[in-house]
């Protein structure tokens, strides 16, 4: 029975970039979704993901990362914010689905060097995440100065940041809930 | 691809039973074969979305 499904919220690291801090906090979020009682996650790095760069969209679809998003309840985005934006690669990876995204929930993390917690990147996807069929949530995280943070290996210096995780993470999952109700159950017609 | 009932119906091909409507978008980008399917009041062609209430699992076709 579907309600009894666990829900999937996969992760997507949103770049490529060597020595990118946002891994930290792509492992911070993966590990806090996956002490959640009901679901599933994984950890999506967009660097690992084989799409060519001599096309886009959806001619591009890779089967593997087509299942998990169709597969997923909803998504947690960590994107760094680099010149104000978001990854040329999150972009060209996100574009390659759109069915699969429908009327499923998404979270943003943002992730900084300086002290805006990448509110601008995440500004700028959400008329993205819109235009995909997302439903985003009102809640975000926040990584402002990162480097001071997590140190190299990734060990969480603030644990501040475990509560608002929480908070974020408690809005997704009931988003994810009822949009898995909707999806199901609630028809257009 | 999920199979359409006398109802119109899209039928989950795993779980065999209806699947939901639950979405109708847009699409402007439409190819040359596709041409045909545009509305001209819409100025493109719909795209259905419908999920199985058993499976969740997800199936579109154009209206």
């Amino acid at each position: 029975m579907e309600a009894s499904r666990s829900l999937f919220i996969p992760v997507i690291l949103g770049t490529a970039r060597m020595g990118r801090m946002s891994l930290h906090a792509a492992h911070l979020v993966t590990e806090e979704l996956g002490k959640c009682a009901g679901v599933e996650t994984d950890l999506i790095d967009i660097a690992k993901l084989p799409l060519p760069t001599n096309d886009a969209g959806e001619a591009i679809k890779q089967a593997d990362f087509s299942a998990k998003m169709s597969k997923a309840d909803a998504l947690v985005v960590v994107s760094p914010e680099y010149n104000h934006g978001y990854s040329g690669l999150l972009k060209h990876v996100l574009d390659s689905c759109l069915k699969e995204y429908i009327h499923k929930a998404v979270g943003i993390v943002g992730v900084s060097a300086g002290p805006f917690g990448g509110t601008r990147v995440i500004q700028n996807l959400l008329p993205v995440m819109r235009e995909l069929g997302l439903v985003t949530i009102f809640w975000d995280v926040n990584f402002s100065s990162v480097q001071k943070v997590f140190n190299e290996d990734g060990t969480l210096l603030d644990e501040s940041y475990i509560r608002r995780i929480d908070k974020f993470l408690k809005e997704l999952i009931w988003m994810a809930k009822t949009l898995r109700q909707g999806r199901a159950r609630i028809s257009l017609d | 691809m999920a199979a359409v009932t006398k109802t119109d119906k899209m039928i989950c091909p795993s779980c065999r039973v209806e699947m939901n409507h639950h979405c109708d978008k847009i699409v402007y980008n439409v190819d040359a074969h596709d041409a045909g399917k545009t509305d001209p009041s819409l100025g493109g062609f719909i795209e259905e979305f419908h999920t199985c209430p058993e499976c969740g699992g997800g199936a579109s076709r154009h209206a």
